[in-house]
């Protein structure tokens, strides 16, 4: 810990010696470790992401990465609505980290949000620059040049198209920042019927995928490749004791095995996929020390109530009036207390990395929100600069927040540049599941209560979590003291309630602990959500009245985009009629990142204490939709993971890692279980597009406990509610 | 006496004898080349391996190369060709018309799960399809697109 002036507080020091502003940390120290991308998405880098093709088609590099969220999709409409063109005539390519300039890491549900803007500039530039080049080939001026489908036209009625445009003194044409006349947006003129933005396209690469055509990064394959494993230590901290690894060299078609005893690694290389188990499990290893931490370990330190116990809480996210007061004085009042446990990502692909460590370049292939983070990764870790790097960025086999750094990619980094081979490194499930970070747990503690009509007298939320923005995955140990003076804008995303209370108090603690944690879907969003949303029923219960009503009732006239959002799912599910004997309904809302406003009902069967999630209604107002089918097909997503953790996902430590490192003991929702999901989509004329990817997830876990409450009485405060 | 080779979507392949004990999802993908067949667990648990033997949807993870030997294998690269003279086989139509996939990675092994359920079961009941296809997780939660467009082709092929 650094010394601080007396009479300073810790923060206070961090913002003076200019380590800290506004809550981020400032990078510009040259022993930083290297970090994930930040830079805005920008229309001056626009002409490198589109190019008109001698086909007359639009090549459009996608600065966002695909992980099946449609985001690929959903910009190329943008293009083809600047530009006038059928969906079809737009060519989507994955860029390569040298092809674009860097862009923020695709996460946060942001990529819609930050880049229309951006894309729709760009294309329309391009488009003027086309409108340019056509009024000279015309000979006229280019303010009488009108547009046509997929090119122009004079007053005349002479019809040009973009094909003709790329003649033969160029194969390619990228817009021209110079050209110095203003580029009408067709993407936000309302005075235009928009052609492509706001159907349901069908997203670019569905065939390759139902042929098994789509390349992920496990299927690729590189001449002469090596295949690769290597073993870590089983905790973190721990080391590498001893190794013993003749056995495994002597075996035939090993080409090398590699003990890193300052990492604290083994590294094993072999020339035929099918012989790498048996060198694997010829390796005898000993690994000692680190945190053998287990799950009660875990609950003790992340124990809210111990918190309160001893009053301390490293930060106040919220504080107004004079909540402790306004307490005493409340006619109903709840104090309650809702945990969460360590959940996984699970996405169905297990990360892989193909790595070739030339003496020329480094040439990697993987799948990550972030290619640039992993290009300064695999740059550090071979030697070489940015420049001596070209990452290859696959779409992602479900990401999650789990895809920031692929971890196998890095191993086949480290093992290629000591063989000088290309090599393959792929996790296993097991790997997975035990090797990558994980949402952390939550411990919530909520005093709350209202007044006789049922309006909130004062709100008191404490919370204790572990960092997520700041994770330590990313972060090296030698400087989480400085990373930990900061309240990590991940743990308490989703942590201050939406609802009008002027006596309020949002303290919480993001604590590190042995096991790295990191970003989750929607970060602390679930989790602050779900305390939030199941503590408004139970007042809504306590105070006798109906769960809707009451949140509307404690609404602000700031937030009228969550009370149409909450009306409109009323609406959608027929809230008001009864519901068949041994089912029930719960409803919960979330105001998320101040952009997407999102209100779920979930109808449950309870049959035999077997809770079966049968329908959900959601209404959902991001903006302007871009892509209908693909944002309904992120909130169906949502809400079967958000069904999911509620029911049944927990991740047990025990000798300081996940013991549940399999589908048999970390269980995912199946298609048994899924429930019919109905979405509205609320669309506010002139508000821009905001982001799908994940608000839903936020409210659907309350919104299945509280419908559990209506089918049976019983709350359920600790999830998942089947262990 | 079983054969030497292991037909392959229509195609009689040659397992060398080394690789018999291999698991067959790692011959498909590692040794033949037919990479739409996807690893996910290992433990045939989560069903992204899945294939057809013989016309029947199984794990391609939980059996060794050689316990195909003399029999018919179908994976996603060979699922048109197997039925019809079309691209595409009507489950993979339907999965392109319901827009089902998102990240992608579990469908070819729910298509090929599908595809087994509507040969034996052309006109299948919401249970019957939720029943079946429990064995193939998705973590993007397209489940309910997934009956749809299962619905979708049933419908498809009662229409002719």
């Amino acid at each position: 810990m650094a010394e601080v002036a007396p009479g300073l507080t810790r923060r206070d020091f961090l913002i003076r010696t200019g380590w800290v502003a506004g809550g981020t940390t400032i990078l510009t120290t040259c022993s930083f470790p290297t970090l994930p991308t930040f830079r805005a998405p920008d229309a001056a880098d626009a002409p490198s992401w589109l190019q008109l093709l001698p086909d007359g088609r639009i090549r459009f590099f996608s600065p966002k990465s695909e992980m099946g969220q449609g985001i690929r999709t959903g910009l190329a409409q943008v293009v083809a609505e600047e530009l006038n063109v059928e969906f079809a005539a737009v060519e989507v390519v994955s860029p390569d980290t040298h092809q674009i300039p860097p862009v923020l890491v695709t996460a946060g549900s942001r990529s819609m949000k930050s880049c229309f803007e951006p894309v729709s500039q760009g294309a329309a530039l391009l488009r003027e620059t086309l409108r340019e080049r056509a009024a000279l080939r015309l000979g006229v001026n280019a303010v009488s040049v009108r547009d046509e489908r997929g090119g122009f036209a004079s007053s005349e009625g002479t019809r040009i198209a973009y094909a003709e445009l790329v003649g033969d003194e160029a194969s390619i044409i990228t817009a021209d920042p110079e050209i110095g006349r203003s580029s009408p947006r067709y993407a936000v003129d309302r005075s235009r019927k928009l052609e492509c933005i706001g159907r349901s396209q069908t997203p670019v690469d569905l065939e390759a995928i139902v042929t098994g055509g789509e390349i992920y990064t496990r299927d690729v394959v590189v001449p002469s490749m090596l295949y690769g494993r290597v073993l870590r230590p089983p905790r973190s901290g721990a080391g590498l004791a001893d190794a013993k690894v003749e056995a495994a060299r002597g075996i035939d078609g090993v080409v090398e095995v590699i003990v890193d005893r300052d990492e604290g690694r083994v590294g094993v290389l072999t020339e035929s996929p099918f012989i790498l188990e048996r060198a694997v499990g010829a390796l005898e290893l000993e690994w000692g020390g680190g945190a053998a931490v287990g799950q009660s370990d875990l609950e003790r330190e992340l124990d809210v109530e111990r918190a309160r116990e001893r009053d301390e809480f490293e930060h106040t996210a919220d504080s107004e009036g004079h909540p402790l007061r306004a307490a005493a004085s409340a006619v109903h009042r709840l104090r309650t207390r809702y945990d969460t446990p360590l959940w996984a990502h699970a996405a169905m692909e297990p990360r892989a990395g193909v790595v070739s460590v030339t003496p020329d370049r480094v040439e990697v292939w993987t799948a990550s929100q972030d290619p640039w983070y992993m290009e300064g990764l695999v740059a550090k870790i071979t030697g070489r600069g940015r420049d001596g790097v070209i990452v290859h960025n696959l779409r992602m086999g479900g990401a999650f927040g789990g895809r920031k750094r692929c971890q196998a990619t890095l191993e086949a980094a480290w093992l290629s540049s000591i063989v000088g081979r290309p090599v393959r490194v792929q996790w296993s499930r097991g790997e997975e599941f035990r090797d990558n970070y994980f949402q952390p747990p939550f411990s919530h503690f909520i005093d709350a209560g209202t007044d006789a009509e049922g309006r909130l007298s004062h709100w008191l939320h404490d919370f204790t979590a572990c960092p997520i923005g700041f994770d330590s995955a990313t972060i090296p140990k030698r400087l989480h003291w400085l990373a930990d003076q900061v309240s990590d804008p991940g743990t308490r995303r989703g942590a201050l309630t939406p609802y009008r209370v002027s006596d309020r108090r949002t303290r919480f603690s993001d604590v590190r602990i042995p096991i790295h944690t990191g970003q989750w879907r929607g970060l602390g969003a679930a989790p602050n959500t779900t305390a939030i949303e199941v503590a408004m029923d139970e007042l809504a219960q306590i105070a006798g009245l109906d769960p809707i009503e009451f949140r509307l009732r404690n609404l602000g006239p700031d937030r009228e985009r969550l009370a149409t959002v909450l009306r409109e799912a009323a609406r959608l599910s027929s809230w008001d009629e009864a519901v068949a004997p041994g089912r029930g309904r719960g409803v919960a809302c979330v105001v998320y990142e101040e952009m997407t406003y999102v209100a779920v009902v979930l109808e449950v069967a309870v049959e035999d204490g077997a809770i079966r999630p049968l329908r959900a209604w959601c209404a959902h107002d991001c903006g302007l939709v871009v892509n209908p089918g693909q944002v309904t097909a992120q909130i169906e997503g949502n809400i079967a993971w958000g069904c999911s953790v509620a029911l049944q996902e927990r991740a047990e430590i025990r000798d300081g890692a996940n013991a549940n490192d399999s589908f048999e003991t970390y269980p995912i929702l199946r298609q048994m279980d899924s429930p019919e999901v109905e979405v509205s989509l609320v669309e506010r004329p002139g508000d821009p597009p905001a982001g799908a990817g994940e608000p839903a997830i936020a409210p659907t876990p309350a919104a299945l406990v509280n419908a559990v409450f209506a089918a049976t009485g019983t709350r359920h405060r600790r999830l998942p509610i089947r262990v | 006496m079983r054969g030497e080779g292991i037909e392959v979507n229509g195609k009689e392949v040659r397992v060398p004898e080394e690789l018999h004990e291999v698991r067959l999802l790692d011959v498909l993908r590692d040794h033949l080349g037919l990479r739409g067949t996807k690893y996910g667990c290992g433990l045939g648990l989560c069903g992204a391996c899945t294939i057809h033997l013989d016309g029947a949807a199984i794990r391609s993870c939980q059996i060794p190369a050689g316990a195909a030997l003399g029999r018919r294998v179908t994976t996603i690269e060979g699922l048109a060709g197997s039925s019809t003279e079309a691209r595409l086989h009507p489950v993979q139509e339907a999965w392109i018309a319901e827009a089902v996939p998102q990240c992608g990675y579990c469908q070819p092994g729910q298509i090929m799960t599908a595809a087994a359920l509507l040969a034996r079961s052309p006109d299948p009941p919401d249970a019957e399809i939720r029943a079946e296809l429990s064995g193939n997780l998705c973590r993007c939660g397209t489940y309910p697109r997934i009956r749809r467009a299962i619905r979708h082709a049933a419908a498809e092929s009662r229409r002719g």
